[in-house]
């Protein structure tokens, strides 16, 4: 195992200035990346969760070498993504995924060639990578088609086939499963895990929870610029509250009840949300022996009480996190 | 964890160049839109120097020379530039930048085709022209026009490189060279002769390589040529010095504009 990390990112930041007006005179400033600290494991699925406008195609861009950094310093396998781009594009993959990014008008394999002589895939080698890659994705039977003919599904699978097309040490992977239908994401899942077989270290954006509790080792939340927290799903559980939820829905409840809610023993958080008419209390569970019955006892003299209880999932603990990170 | 032990790839610019060949002739194969400029558009420009030089001796030399160089010209530059916008448009440069390689040597594939599929215009031209005319013409000095026809095509793949720079630092490269193709057409003499044009234009003229290249050419074909005062030597001399000017800004502008599109991120845009 390596000593060096495969990704080391310290302080990122990063400004984008867009200028408006006849004279270009209006200058808007975004911060998306607002001091970003990460470190990520040879051989990890790491996956990078956030809302749109996160930061999160901003930062694999940066550690991809296609955008430099306003401030902070990442090293991708121990090479600068500033300096030692040459060297470091050699060694990663990089895959965007979507609609686009392909020349449409030949053929999945000619496109492939294209990209293995640009990453200088021995040329001895060239014609057994490509087939090989078409195998692993499943393209072989339309590898001659022009690929403006792919589906949305079959292109993305050609866009990884071309990430690993150089074997890279670090793949990563923008939204690979956006806009895919159900049966190409979970085909484009396997794809993915079965890469940590081949020893690659892969770094995962997704707006899909259950694509990242499925894949990933660990996962970061990334919201307004800033990483809100990075651990394992158990981890990230823990520390919004615990991994059980309750939930309560009734047509409202009173300020006493709610307060006594919160002092039961194991509870970590109690959150209270309107639906309409329907008030609905998530309530966090640390541990201990708090059931369902003590909360229905709690909120008695409620008719049409609803109460049951779930696994704090993904989703809750990234809504958790991007709301505190928004407040 | 396990560590990937493989043969690490290295990139090649030779390689590289002959990639990029390869996918513009497979692109130029694959769309036939791209008849109109390399085969129907030098016929008209055929047409139009038939016209304009109606009456001159060596009329023939005349639109083969005005019309293929139009040719030429649209292939290798617009076709340069254009193919680097291509790529905004579909999103390929940003996974083109990504690789090791360094862009400017897709670009110089680019550029060399775009140079070949010129000379198909030239060709077609040639043949139209002279089955028109029923006259095969006659080169004052053919060994110098063979080198000079190579100097000159040099010259406008030296300011292709330079288009294309502009289309990977932004997207607005197009607009420039739609305004100023036309204006290079007549300012740098693919149509005509640039000293029959005010005198004032000249000295602009002669900022680009092609001018003082097709001047060359055009003394080393049509016997009698009074072109720059200065003569044949001294433009393949202003030739070389502006086209080692070109390159020379070319690779510093290459270098820059790849750094600059990292700052800016403006990859994506199109």
């Amino acid at each position: 195992m390596s000593s060096v990390p495969a990704i080391e990112a310290r302080g990122i930041t990063r400004v984008f200035q867009s200028r408006k007006g006849f004279f270009y005179q209006d200058v808007t400033r975004t911060e998306a990346l607002r001091g970003v600290d990460l470190t990520i494991e040879t051989g990890e699925i790491f996956g990078l969760l956030g809302p749109n406008g996160a930061g999160k195609t901003t930062l694999t861009k940066i550690l991809t070498t296609l955008l430099l950094p306003t401030s902070g310093t990442a090293r991708v396998l121990g090479l600068d993504v500033t300096k030692d781009t040459e060297r470091l594009r050699a060694r990663i993959g990089l895959v965007l995924g979507g609609e686009r990014g392909l020349y449409n008008r030949i053929s999945a394999r000619e496109n492939l060639r294209y990209f293995a002589d640009l990453y200088g895939v021995p040329l001895a080698e060239r014609e057994k990578r490509v087939n090989e890659v078409l195998e692993w994705v499943g393209l072989t039977w339309a590898a001659d088609r022009r690929t403006e003919e792919y589906s949305r599904g079959m292109k993305q699978k050609l866009h990884i086939a071309r990430g690993i097309l150089h074997r890279p040490e670090v793949l990563f992977l923008d939204e690979p499963t956006i806009g895919l239908d159900p049966k190409s994401a979970r085909e484009t899942r396997k794809l993915i895990r079965s890469l940590l077989g081949e020893g690659v270290t892969i770094f995962l954006t997704t707006h899909y929870m259950f694509e990242a509790e499925e894949l990933c080792h660990r996962i970061g939340v990334l919201s307004r610029g800033r990483l809100a927290a990075v651990d394992t799903v158990a981890g990230l559980r823990d520390l919004v509250g615990g991994d059980r939820t309750i939930e309560a829905e009734d047509y409202g409840f009173e300020d006493s009840e709610l307060a006594a809610v919160r002092h039961l023993p194991g509870v970590s958080k109690v959150v209270s949300e309107e639906y309409g008419p329907v008030t609905r209390l998530t309530i966090r569970v640390r541990t201990g022996d708090l059931t369902i019955d003590t909360v229905r006892q709690n909120l008695i003299g409620h008719g049409g009480l609803q109460v049951r209880e779930r696994r704090t999932s993904l989703e809750d603990v990234y809504l958790d996190l991007v709301e505190e990170e928004a407040r | 964890m396990a560590t990937v032990s493989v043969p690490r790839a290295h990139w090649s610019g030779r390689r590289s160049t002959l990639a990029s060949i390869r996918l513009a002739v497979l692109t130029f194969l694959a769309d036939p839109q791209w008849l109109i400029p390399s085969m129907i558009a030098p016929i008209v420009f055929g047409f139009v120097s038939f016209e304009l030089f109606l009456g001159t001796p060596d009329l023939v030399v005349y639109v083969i020379l005005g019309a293929g160089m139009m040719s030429m010209w649209g292939q290798t530059l617009y076709g340069s530039g254009w193919a680097t916008g291509q790529d905004r448009n579909i999103g390929t440069l940003e996974p083109t930048l990504s690789a090791p390689t360094p862009y400017v040597f897709v670009v110089l594939g680019r550029i060399l085709w775009n140079v070949v599929s010129g000379l198909i215009g030239i060709v077609l031209v040639f043949v139209v022209v002279v089955v028109a005319t029923g006259t095969v013409p006659s080169i004052d000095n053919p060994v110098a026009f063979v080198v000079l026809f190579v100097f000159t095509m040099l010259t406008l793949a030296a300011v292709g490189t330079v288009f294309a720079a502009a289309y990977v630092y932004t997207r607005y490269a197009g607009f420039v060279q739609n305004v100023g193709e036309f204006a290079f057409y007549i300012g740098t003499g693919c149509m005509f002769p640039i000293v029959i044009l005010p005198f004032w234009t000249n000295p602009i003229a002669l900022l680009f390589p092609p001018s003082w290249a097709l001047d060359a050419l055009r003394y080393a074909s049509i016997p009698g040529y009074v072109g720059f005062s200065w003569g044949l030597g001294w433009d393949i001399v202003g030739g070389v010095a502006t086209t080692a000017i070109y390159l020379l800004i070319a690779g510093i502008v290459f270098k820059r504009v790849e750094r600059h599109v990292l700052e800016v991120g403006n990859l994506q845009e199109y």
